[in-house]
């Protein structure tokens, strides 16, 4: 691009690079003098917010000398650093252990199949050592053999969260005795064919590479002593990006030795089972005996992981509300894969640590609960907030601390308070199929419920008794959304789940003694009326029984609705929330859906808002000298429609570029590029041919972005514009 | 087979080679011990000696073509011209010669051309088997003689053939001196088979590696070797330039349905069940295929069904006319089902069980909100992603020059109401039009006519939304459309990913891709639904 300003954006990268500043595009522009002092304009502004926490009274009278603040910025920069990490480390940790937990019921039933595949083969027999290395079939008046294979559906056409999936499939089945080869789709390629795909498989198996790689080194390498008695598996994870054809030869292959060799197949499946029927032609489809697995759903993965990160809160890092609904809308309508999710989840907890100074002390917090202090004891967050290098200098009044850290402390009981009501509501959702994320999303939502106190007052002169339907009366019934289809469902319930239900609620709140309370009472009351009903005469009982169990369902839902109404708070609202709550809806967004290709036509047309010359200000709207190239034409490129005759687009670029170098030559003399353009125009030929040059430059700059497409032969003297994205 | 031969064999590269490094590697080294024996008798199919006639019946229909091989092949130690075995896929070709083999007890050398995927592979699996080269940990797996180039091949092939061949009659002649007749005799002959012979057209043009190999015998001389090439096409397919002997053909035509019903019955516990069960299912198969490995794979399933209804699935019972009218009207829907069926996928007995679970859960009535997650698609899919899956498909589907119209602020009502005007002359032309375009199949189209469609159907759908979600729309408010569309290429790769577009090739800079969208109007449905999109109202029906 431009030839002069390599510092420039030598020391934009490294700002890049540096900080987490992720602005997606940048258009490169002429250096311009004045503007060698704004290096790190990027750095300095999120510096700038880095240092800004507007709650905190400390930070307020932050006017210090600049040398002090530098040194102090490092180190808070350092200890926010590894927060982050020790934050994250377990974050990752924890989704690592959920997602094992989650496989594990599928893994298991995989291996049976294969080890119950193995025994079967043995039990035709086992051709002698010197039968199995040769290289005729055996002959035998049996149906030819069978290659066993396994579906494992993935459900999600998304397919990289089940690559971490089949690796630990492979880790598995290798720890309980199989020899496991893992392939994927780019071994089984058109160019690398047949070939290739048995080079790998050998190479996966016998460890080393082979040149012509054969199938029956295989075979001799399975009658080797400690091999033999082990099955082979093999793991594709892609079958649907498999070129057919290589895979279809490959099976084939396989199949001529499947009893010598018997290798079972794990085929990784994305969308049905209907695949390989595309993949493979008849005569290779009759090779397999298939068997089908499901692993679960992205939505159950999903559901699981934000239990255990962000109800359950294995850290103290958590997520607003607006934050909460991005990712969720994320999820469903772009990517759909829980990878991206955490992805997301990361950048977030990044971009927290990075923002918030105070937001450190989770780190503190999680390194101290591991060492055995449970909870969070207001002297602890005191502690650490004493350590605090900008707490040193700002001499506190010991009220303020002491209220600082109640507040914090009562923070935690909140949280602890809502997570549970979440997971008791999570829990009764279960029956009607509810997402726990969409349930997680509405529960985060502090104006859905914005007026508890007064319905709370209105509740109490109701009474239980007075309207007709009951359950009318309780706000939670009334609101709309997911809680009350929850509550409807839980209206809804027949006894013996709703009895299993409170039994399930038992578990989740037996360590919060303020709801287990009254989850007691509630339990007392319902079993006292199972009891009435037991003791009614058998004639009374179908009429009874219907209002007894109404009645129970209806105590179940006054205790959701006192749970809903009382402890169903997110920490949003409260004071203090920062420092665990990320809530920069905006830049998370920016930096998640970076939306490139809008992003780089928006950049091109407003490229001084980036930029901040000064040269592009002054003059306003018009085109300018300094400009480059590409974006002058992209601009000019707005005033044709679909098409855009080439000559006319050339001769309005070169009357901009004519007119630039005139100026020039006078105005500036300093730039090394202007003395370039000097010299140039010693020939107005060789100018000429210049012009041209940054013009076919310049398209294939458009092209390469995907802007314009080169002309076709129907029209050779118009380009197309590939106009959509904006 | 006895080990008694085996001291005589001169040839012992392999063995002297391997003997020094085998105290290296403790555990393989017995296994070595028994593999390093491979003796000249590793050369013969082995197993037990089997009579012509128990071959000729276990392969019914095949008897002129065993005949006629058994007299090419002579008695012992008659030389062999070259022979050209073909015929279409699972007529026996490969089992008839190996029992044959088997039968004559004479050494052969197999060499399958699938398994050997290129010349090198095939010349080197070749050359090991004549030079009794075993692989193993010690020698790593490596093959006996490095060969890669057809001129190196005959002079190897010549060398270790002459080497077999005056084992072979060392052997013969002591066998001679040994009075030893009772041991079969394996004669002087050796064979060279070349299996699946029609893939070596496809390796690199075939224009060295063919007539090489057609060539084999006037290039060796040697009166001992016989070549037989197994292949599923006739010789007319492989023929390129003369000049050489030319094998003599032995077609293999494809089982006659009588056949195949004998084929089938051959393993069966239950006879008359088996063949009452072929009475009713076989006929409309074999029109179909008459392959009969394919035949027992799709009759498999059948038959267990056909014997659900009896106790002890049909074990031992012989069925009765009564009982063969009842299970064929058990069976009898079943049948025109299973005939498109070629892949049948079973579950785990407990994953059934989960995926059972899951259906229940599916029942239940749900007129929430939250329907649009997976509805009846069974794997998961973001919105854009099916959005775009639609457009695809509409792409596909409908005539380019509809667009406008089936796109326009209107709607399709407006089309609708011309449609119904239309003049019975006009409608046959539309039927015509409909029968032509379900013949050419899906149609491509370029990118941007994909986007465009996209970029309609998610403003349309997004306008309405309000009507049927609230509480996502809510949700959905700040990822509007604009954020629908914003990966969509990332999507679109996804898609061809899944085989769902199939992309034309082409340079993607340029952009002249076309695509074709290859799902079935059964899927899209189904996406369609999961999205409430009213897909019957863009799809052009005449």
């Amino acid at each position: 691009m431009a030839p002069s300003s390599p510092s420039n954006t030598a020391s934009q990268l490294s700002s890049t690079a540096t900080e987490n500043d992720l602005q997606p595009f940048f258009v490169l522009h002429k250096a311009s003098p004045r503007r060698k002092d704004r290096t790190s304009a990027g750095q300095g502004k999120s510096r700038k917010r880095n240092k800004l926490s507007p709650r905190l009274p400390h930070s307020a009278k932050k006017q210090e000398e600049s040398t002090d603040e530098e040194c102090d910025r490092y180190l808070c920069q350092q200890q926010q650093i590894e927060a982050f990490d020790i934050v994250w480390t377990k974050i990752e940790s924890t989704i690592k252990d959920v997602l094992r937990e989650l496989n594990a019921s599928v893994f298991n039933i995989i291996q049976k199949w294969v080890q119950e595949c193995f025994n079967t083969t043995r039990l035709v027999g086992e051709p002698s050592i010197s039968v199995a290395t040769r290289s005729f079939p055996v002959l035998s008046n049996t149906t030819p053999g069978k290659l066993y294979s396994a579906l494992v559906v993935t459900r999600n056409i998304e397919f990289v969260d089940d690559i971490m999936t089949f690796e630990e499939l492979g880790i598995f089945l290798k720890s309980h005795g199989c020899h496991v080869a893992m392939l994927s789709s780019m071994e089984f390629s058109l160019k690398n064919g047949i070939a290739g795909c048995l080079k790998a498989l050998l190479r996966e198996f016998l460890g080393n590479s082979f040149d012509p790689a054969d199938i029956s080194a295989l075979a001799s390498w399975y009658r080797e002593q400690e091999n033999y008695n082990k099955p082979l598996v093999l793991i594709v994870n892609d079958l649907e990006r498999c070129c057919g054809s290589v895979l279809t030869e490959f099976i084939l292959m396989l199949s001529e030795w499947v009893i010598k060799v018997p290798i079972f197949l794990i085929f990784g499946v994305a969308t049905t089972v209907d695949a390989p029927r595309n993949i493979f032609p008849s005569h290779a489809l009759e090779c397999f005996c298939p068997s089908m697995f499901m692993l679960v759903t992205p939505a159950e993965r999903m559901d699981a992981i934000v239990e255990a990160i962000l109800v359950k809160h294995c850290t103290t890092f958590n997520i607003g509300h607006k934050v909460a609904q991005l990712l969720r809308n994320y999820f469903i309508n772009q990517d759909g894969t829980v990878t991206s999710f955490i992805r997301a989840l990361k950048v977030a907890c990044l971009l927290h640590f990075s923002m918030e100074p105070l937001s450190l002390i989770q780190g503190r917090i999680l390194v101290e609960d591991q060492e055995g202090s449970s909870g969070l004891s207001p002297e602890t967050l005191l502690k650490c907030m004493h350590e605090l290098p900008s707490h040193a200098r700002n001499i506190m009044v010991d009220q303020t601390n002491e209220s600082m850290a109640e507040g914090l402390s009562e923070l935690v009981t909140v949280q602890k308070l809502w997570s549970t009501v979440v997971l008791c509501l999570y829990e009764a959702g279960k029956y009607s199929r509810v997402q726990l994320l969409d349930l997680f999303c509405e529960s985060l939502n502090h104006v859905l419920y914005p007026s508890r106190d007064s319905v709370m007052s209105d509740e109490k002169d109701h009474g239980l008794s007075s309207t007709n339907d009951p359950f009318q009366q309780y706000s939670i019934m009334q609101s709309g959304g997911l809680i009350c289809q929850i509550a409807r469902r839980v209206r809804d319930l027949p006894p013996g789940k709703l009895d299993q239900l409170i039994e399930s609620w038992d578990k989740i709140t037996a360590d919060i003694s303020e709801i287990h309370e009254k989850l007691k009472i509630l339990q007392s009351s319902v079993r006292c009326q199972d009891g009435k009903s037991s003791r009614r005469s058998s004639k009374d009982i179908n009429k009874r029984c219907d209002k007894d169990s109404r009645m129970s369902n209806l105590q179940a839902i006054a205790f959701l609705d006192d749970l809903v109404r009382n402890y169903l708070r997110p920490i949003e609202g409260m004071p203090f929330n920062e420092i665990f709550c990320f809530k920069n809806v905006e830049k998370l967004q920016s930096v998640l859906i970076g939306d490139p290709r809008r992003r780089i036509q928006v950049d091109l047309l407003e490229f001084h808002n980036i930029l901040c010359c000064s040269c592009c200000n002054k003059s306003g709207k018009g085109l300018l000298p300094s400009r480059h190239d590409s974006s002058i034409m992209y601009s000019l490129a707005q005033e044709h429609g679909d098409l855009i005759n080439l000559h006319d687009w050339f001769q309005s670029f070169r009357t901009i570029v004519l007119q630039n170098t005139n100026k020039r030559k006078q105005k500036s003399k300093q730039t090394p590029l202007s003395k370039k353009r000097k010299e140039m125009n010693g020939s107005a030929d060789q100018n000429e041919a210049s012009i041209q040059a940054r013009f076919c430059r310049g398209i294939t700059e458009l092209q390469i972005t995907g802007l314009v497409r080169m002309p076709s032969k129907r029209r050779p003297d118009f380009v197309q514009r590939i106009a959509f994205g904006i | 087979m006895d080990k008694e031969e085996s001291p005589q064999i001169p040839r012992r590269t392999t063995r002297s080679l391997s003997t020094p490094s085998t105290s290296n590697i403790v555990p393989a080294a017995k296994v070595n011990s028994s593999l390093e024996s491979l003796t000249i008798n590793d050369l013969l199919v082995g197993g037990d000696p089997v009579s012509l006639d128990d071959i000729i019946s276990s392969f019914p229909g095949r008897s002129s073509q065993i005949h006629e091989i058994v007299r090419l092949l002579g008695p012992l130690n008659s030389p062999l011209l070259p022979l050209f075995v073909y015929g279409g896929a699972s007529t026996g070709k490969t089992s008839i010669i190996l029992q044959l083999f088997r039968h004559l007890n004479r050494p052969l050398v197999y060499s399958s051309c699938r398994t050997c995927y290129n010349q090198r592979i095939l010349f080197e699996s070749v050359l090991n088997q004549l030079l009794l080269h075993s692989k193993n940990a010690a020698n790593c797996y490596a093959n006996a003689k490095r060969c890669e180039r057809p001129s190196d091949f005959v002079n190897f092939l010549r060398e270790a053939l002459t080497g077999v061949i005056n084992n072979l009659k060392e052997k013969s002649e002591k066998m001679i001196s040994k009075k030893k007749v009772h041991d079969g005799k394996t004669g002087n002959m050796i064979y060279l088979v070349f299996d699946n012979f029609h893939l070596v057209r496809d390796w690199d043009k075939s224009s060295t590696i063919l007539p090489l190999l057609f060539n084999l015998y006037d290039m060796l001389k040697m009166l001992e070797v016989g070549l037989i090439f197994i292949s599923s096409t006739s010789p007319d397919t492989f023929y390129t330039n003369m000049g050489y002997v030319e094998p003599i053909p032995i077609y293999f035509p494809d089982y006659t349905e009588g056949d195949i019903r004998q084929i089938l019955l051959r393993n069966q516990a239950n006879q008359k069940l088996y063949s009452s069960f072929l009475d009713v299912a076989l006929k409309p198969f074999c029109r179909i295929t008459r392959q009969v490995g394919e035949l027992s794979t799709a009759l498999k399933p059948l038959f267990e069904k056909y014997c659900e209804p009896l106790s002890d699935k049909g074990k031992g019972v012989v069925p009765s006319e009564d009982m063969k009218r009842r299970l064929f009207n058990h069976i009898k829907p079943h049948i025109a089902s299973s005939l498109n069926d070629v892949f049948k996928v079973s579950s785990a007995p407990s994953s059934e069980v989960e995926t059972g679970k899951q259906t229940k859960h599916q029942g239940n009535p749900k007129r929430s909100e939250r329907s649009e997650e997976i509805g009846d698609l069974d794997f998961h899919m973001s919105t854009s992603a099916k959005y775009l899956l639609i457009s695809a498909f509409l792409a596909s589907r409908n005539p380019a020059t509809l667009d406008a119209s089936l796109f326009d602020s209107k709607g399709g009502s407006d089309n609708r109401k011309r449609k119904r005007k239309a003049s019975e002359k006009a409608l046959e032309k539309k039927e015509m039009l409909e029968e032509e375009l379900l013949m050419k199949g899906p149609g491509t189209f370029p990118l941007e006519r994909l986007i465009a469609i996209f970029q309609c159907i998610v403003s349309v759908a997004e306008d309405p939304a309000d009507e049927d979600e609230q509480k996502n729309e809510e949700l959905g408010a700040q990822c509007g459309s604009g954020s629908l569309m914003s990966d969509v290429l990332l999507q679109l790769s996804t898609l061809c990913n899944a085989n769902f577009i199939f992309k034309g090739k082409s340079c993607p800079i340029e952009g002249s891709t076309r695509y074709r969208s290859t799902i079935s109007e059964d899927l899209v449905l189904k996406v369609a639904r999961s999205l409430k999109f009213p897909l019957s109202k863009y799809l052009y029906r005449s």
